[in-house]
């Protein structure tokens, strides 16, 4: 069923001689991944640096980082899932049918050198952003490129990264799982946590319209989500906790103003490759921090009677 | 024996779970009980007559009226009798079915079926994703049973399906089929892209031509002679399937190539 | 103030077997007496120092990539709600970090050892560990795939590399050490693996995984840590490894070493289909060698999810099960993979593992050297350790799941020629005071005044299962924490953590090594001591 192979950055660093970035625009959105982890460093294994590594970037248009990398594939839109799927096939000498193959913008030359390339490869990493993950097939596109990635190793080496952004999105992810075993999209309504994306996801609640309320931290879905989500933020009472003003914060019951955490509040940001870092504080605010305010929301709902009216302590029945 | 009969009050605000609307569950029970059961509107546990109004008791014969679109998991783990719902159903209709009958006079939401092991569902409109399909993490899908549904459905369907018939009578929407390890996924109306992608094992068949990934190859063109036995079986619930030489043929398509799979697709070409 | 009467008393640290004992509670600590306060009658009852894990992975990296491969366990487990004093969570494989501590309480264990630590990510373990509610916990480093370790072993500087690695367990707030795989993990980097213990590691000219092990075992003797080299050795689960094996205990011969999860390490054959059980003369050289100490890593027929820093075996156990896979590596120390696994008493070698985990406990004559663990949660999960001693302390019972798994398991194995039974007095010892005493937590495993008011409350039951499944009462530091299977508090745990001795000025080596091949600042990468919720730091030994 394939699976998630992955490491940290250093590992990369100091290893990686083939470098697959998938979907993203790192020389716009992650200016410092070339310079720090992937492309430039000299490392341990790979003494001369860029000269040592092959780099390589699909992307369904030209974007600046193309000037980064040795090899572009330009993928018509839409077809990521076909082409990783084909991959998946030629890594198996499995075959296909070229004249299907040249619908995905690409020719099956292009893509048996890939292969070739990937299995010639010491040390592989395939990196991804949010062109792979938020476009037509979102979660399996993921899932093909993670999946190409975990069989590549009956070959070679072979890892897998999100291009993962916007503050502590992983380092939420990373604390849900070890409070709750999920990384998002959780529910508590049972007094237990339970999991579904697509039925308890922020987004598809607010577009379904299935909150009466909202609190909103660390994120600004004025701006992003879809306009019936949006909608609905505006129609129940929301509070969000926001060091500034925001589209969200516009739209809501409440904003209370926060300390900026890393710069006048401490706490840990998790990497993307879910390596814990520390944040110092370089200045003071007036402000109370999110945690604060978080606790302080807590202690009163606490204070309250229990409404769950759980029959014992824990259920061997869940739904 | 009558059944017992629930009218949904008002539609909720926010979504009720009422996984005891079961005819299991019911079925042993007097009046005054049926009326105490839990259901949970958002994080409230609430007694079922607060939001329906309740007729009858004794009976595995359970009739929901209203719009019940809120309404999430019923007939859950059902293994016997029937559910009937005049109205839409919500989300996990008849999830981890083990027997027993349900019938939809409107549409359902998501994960209808998923997880099924046995029993019938049927829904007059249409379905939402995920229909008899593994929840996430799950290796598969539903283990046996059949699905029809008479108008479209959304993503996912029959994602990991073991066994069993899943009938989509309209239209469905991208990745019908995936990972599917057995049963036979019969779509009436087409579908929309990768239909069938990463399949193991199992048969996809479509009255409707099919945009397939390349990781399929085709085969040949014929009338299969299981297909006849199958549409025997599938006559009595009011679908049929082309058969006859004179009308069309079959093209067969193997694949998942990419898994590498021994999944069928069966496209209809009418003469 | 509690005090506990007329209970039957199992501390066998202080030779206490059975003899009915009133046990007084103040302060968190065993008293003499007290003046007034609580009183349980535990007349009928048994009393037990409170259970210690000295090997599980419940917090870090490695575990909660476990979680989150894993929602379809969470769906089915045991779910925890939450109350005014009690936080949600799920059971199952894996756990989530407050179940975590409700459930090991809940079961009678008061301390546990997280057994696998990268210092890279040590501040996510303890921010898990916080967590983990009511247990006192350590945990150990990994550093036999250390790449600065390894360097300066390769290079003979072993006066060096012992300031390294105190250095290295100050900074990542460990309490011992942890090899795993020595070599293999830092070979798995390059797809390869470490089988030999006088080969060459990939990547490496002339440095062996033997080499590694007596460095290492040496490096902890001379710091004086409490706990001994924690040794998980090369090829574990293949059949034939028993040898590798043996070697290694040979290679510790003059040192102190903890052998992890003895079961992986003791099979013969040369393949799946020939595999047995070596338990027999793994057992007779551990039997002759006071030096070791192991824990069984016994293996229970069902479910689990497989977690390791072993990297190469699961990728191997993935290409077996076809399953779900996944790997971690960590750079330049370590690397993790995961694979959510059934062992079944129709598979040989399930059958096999499942025999062998329980020979050692039997075969290995004192109690006070082999503990019960499974390895959680790679042999089965921890909160299935009432089964493990249901096997153990009725013959007639393992008999009858004997008669269960594939008969062409019965020659491969030596279970059924062994009858002995452990008394209530070993289970002490197996669970608590013996696991202890290999941690050096003096006042853990033990009732004597003094000693940490840890214990559990058991019913005299013959059903071993339901007896060990559901304590009468557990207590941690003197307060009431379950009582007839109902957590009735939560308290915060301790953490014990080590400052071994070592040059300051080690710093000065590591920054530019750090610097050149590392991704975050020097300054980022110890853990702060504030970090640690209630710390503890113990003494090391005097070293001579």
């Amino acid at each position: 069923m394939g699976g998630k192979v992955t490491c940290t950055l250093g590992e990369v660093k100091n290893r990686a001689d083939f470098i697959v970035f998938w979907g993203g625009n790192p020389a716009e959105c992650h200016p410092r991944h070339f310079t720090k982890y992937s492309l430039m460093p000299k490392g341990k294994h790979v003494p001369n640096g860029r000269k040592d590594r092959t780099v390589v970037l699909v992307d369904i248009r030209e974007t600046k980082s193309v000037k980064a990398a040795d090899i572009f594939l330009q993928v018509r839109p839409g077809k990521d899932f076909e082409v990783l799927t084909i991959l998946r096939a030629l890594i198996k000498d499995q075959a296909v049918d070229p004249r299907q193959v040249a619908e995905t913008g690409l020719t099956l030359e292009q893509l048996t050198d890939l292969v070739a390339r990937m299995k010639r490869a010491k040390f592989g990493v395939m990196f991804f952003g949010m062109g792979l993950s938020m476009t037509r097939g979102k979660h399996m596109n993921s899932a093909a490129l993670l999946t190409l990635a975990a069989e590549m190793n009956a070959f070679t080496k072979f890892v897998a990264m999100p291009m993962r952004g916007h503050g502590n999105v992983t380092g939420a992810d990373v604390v849900m799982r070890w409070q709750t075993g999920y990384p998002f999209g959780i529910n508590f309504s049972r007094g237990y946590p339970r999991y579904n994306p697509g039925e308890f996801s922020t987004v598809d609640l607010l577009v379904r319209g299935d909150a009466d309320a909202a609190l909103i931290l660390g994120a600004d879905p004025g701006a992003t989500m879809p306009q019936p989500a949006i909608d609905h933020l505006a129609r129940i009472p929301t509070i969000v906790l926001d060091p500034k003003v925001t589209h969200t914060s516009r739209l809501a019951r409440v904003h209370i103003t926060t300390a900026v955490t890393g710069i006048s509040a401490p706490g840990t940001g998790y990497r993307m490759d879910e390596v814990p870092i520390p944040l110092r504080p370089a200045l003071k605010s007036p402000y109370p921090t999110d945690e604060e305010v978080i606790r302080r929301i807590h202690e009163a709902v606490c204070a309250k009677p229990d409404w769950i009216h759980a029959n014992g302590q824990y259920t061997t029945n869940q739904v | 024996m009558s059944a017992i009969v629930l009218r949904l009050k008002d539609r909720p605000a926010v979504p009720l779970e009422a996984e005891v609307i079961s005819p299991d569950l019911l079925a042993e029970m007097p009046h005054a009980d049926i009326r105490a059961q839990a259901v949970y509107l958002g994080k409230r546990r609430l007694r079922l007559d607060d939001l329906f109004e309740v007729e009858g008791e004794r009976s595995d014969q359970v009739e929901v009226h209203g719009d019940l679109g809120q309404v999430k998991w019923l007939g859950r783990g059902m293994s016997r009798g029937s559910l009937v719902v005049h109205g839409n159903a919500g989300m996990h209709l008849g999830a981890y079915m083990r027997g027993g009958r349900i019938e939809v006079h409107g549409s359902a939401g998501d994960w209808l079926g998923a997880e099924m092991k046995n029993g019938q569902i049927r829904v007059q409109g249409d379905a939402g994703g995920q229909v008899g399909a593994a929840y996430r993490g799950s290796l598969s899908g539903m283990r046996d049973g059949t699905i029809l549904i008479g108008g479209s459905a959304g993503l996912e369907v029959g994602m990991r399906m073991r066994r069993g018939t899943i009938v989509i009578g309209g239209r469905a929407r991208d990745f019908a089929g995936l990972q599917m390890k057995g049963g036979t996924l019969v779509l009436l109306g087409g579908a929309e892209i990768r239909a069938g992608a990463w399949m193991v094992r199992g048969t996809i068949i479509s009255l409707q031509p099919l945009t397939l990934l390349p990781t399929f190859t085709y085969a040949c063109r014929y009338n299969p002679d299981f297909l006849r036995l199958y549409s025997r079986f599938l006559a009595p619930l009011g679908i049929e399937l082309p058969v006859a030489a004179q009308q069309g043929s079959y093209a067969l398509y193997s694949g998942d190539a990419s898994v590498p799979g021994k999944g069928e697709i069966l496209v209809w070409q009418p003469v | 103030m509690i005090r506990i009467t007329g209970g039957k008393v199992y501390d066998p640290a202080n030779g206490i077997n059975g003899q009915v004992r009133d046990i007084c509670l103040a302060g968190g600590k065993v008293v003499a007496d007290v003046d007034g306060g609580r009183t349980i009658d535990a007349t009928g009852l048994v009393i037990m120092p409170g259970g210690v894990d000295i090997h599980t992975h419940v917090a870090g990296g490695s575990i909660n990539f476990a979680r989150a491969m894993t929602p379809e366990d969470h769906r089915r487990a045991v779910a925890f709600i939450r109350s005014q004093s009690r936080r949600a969570g799920l059971g199952g494989m894996a756990p989530t970090t407050f179940a975590t501590g409700y459930l090991y309480a809940g079961m009678g264990w008061t301390t546990v050892n997280e057994a696998a630590v990268p210092i890279l990510s040590a501040k996510h373990t303890h921010e898990e560990l916080r967590d983990v509610p009511i247990v006192d916990k350590s945990c150990l480093v990994l550093m036999a795939n250390n790449e600065i370790v390894l360097d300066l072993l390769q290079a003979g500087e072993l006066e060096r590399a012992r300031h390294v690695v105190a250095w290295q367990i100050w900074a990542s707030k460990a309490y011992g050490v942890k090899a795993v795989n020595p070599g293999g993990v830092a070979a798995w980097k390059w797809g390869q693996d470490a089988k030999q213990l006088s080969d060459p590691i990939a990547g490496y000219h002339t440095l062996t995984p033997g080499a590694i092990i007596k460095g290492l075992a040496q490096i902890v003797d001379e710091l004086g840590l409490p706990h001994p080299l924690h040794l998980h050795c090369n090829n574990l689960g293949a059949p034939g490894n028993v040898t590798t094996t043996l070697e290694s205990m040979k290679a510790l011969e003059g040192h102190r070493a903890h052998m992890a999860h003895l079961q992986y390490h003791a099979y013969g054959g040369d393949d799946w289909s020939t595999m047995r059980s070596e338990t027999v003369q793994l057992a007779e050289y551990f039997n002759a060698h006071p030096n070791l100490t192991t824990d069984a890593g016994a293996v229970l027929f069902g479910d689990t999810v497989t977690i390791t820093a072993d990297g190469p075996w699961q990728h191997l156990l993935y290409k077996l099960t076809g399953r779900k896979w996944g790997n971690l590596d960590v750079e330049n120390e370590t690397g993790c993979g995961i694979v959510p696994y059934s062992y079944r008493p129709s598979n040989l070698v399930n059958a096999v593992q499942w025999a062998a985990g329980l020979e050692l406990l039997l075969l290995i004559d004192d109690p006070w050297r082999v503990f019960l663990t499974t390895d959680h949660p790679n042999g089965a999960c921890f909160w299935r350790y009432p089964e493990i001693i249901q096997l153990l302390m009725r013959n007639d019972f393992r008999r009858e799941c004997l008669a269960s798994i594939t008969p062409k398991a019965r020659k491969a194995i030596k279970l059924p020629e062994l009858d002995r039974e452990y008394s209530l007095y070993e289970i002490a010892i197996i669970t608590s005071a013996g696991p202890a005493r290999a941690l050096g937590l003096k006042e853990k495993g033990q009732l004597g005044v003094g000693a940490d008011a840890d214990l559990v409350i058991y019913h005299d039951d013959p059903d071993v299962l339901r007896m060990f499944s559901h304590p009468r009462y557990v207590l941690k530091a003197g307060e009431i924490v379950v009582e007839d299977g109902d957590i009735r508090a939560t308290p915060e745990g301790r953490e014990f953590l080590i400052k071994p001795a070592y040059d300051e000025g080690i710093e000065n080596f590591l920054r530019p090594l750090f610097e050149d091949q590392y991704t975050m600042s020097f300054e980022n990468y110890p853990v702060e001591v504030q970090r640690i919720e209630h710390p503890e730091i113990r003494d090391c030994m005097g070293t001579e």
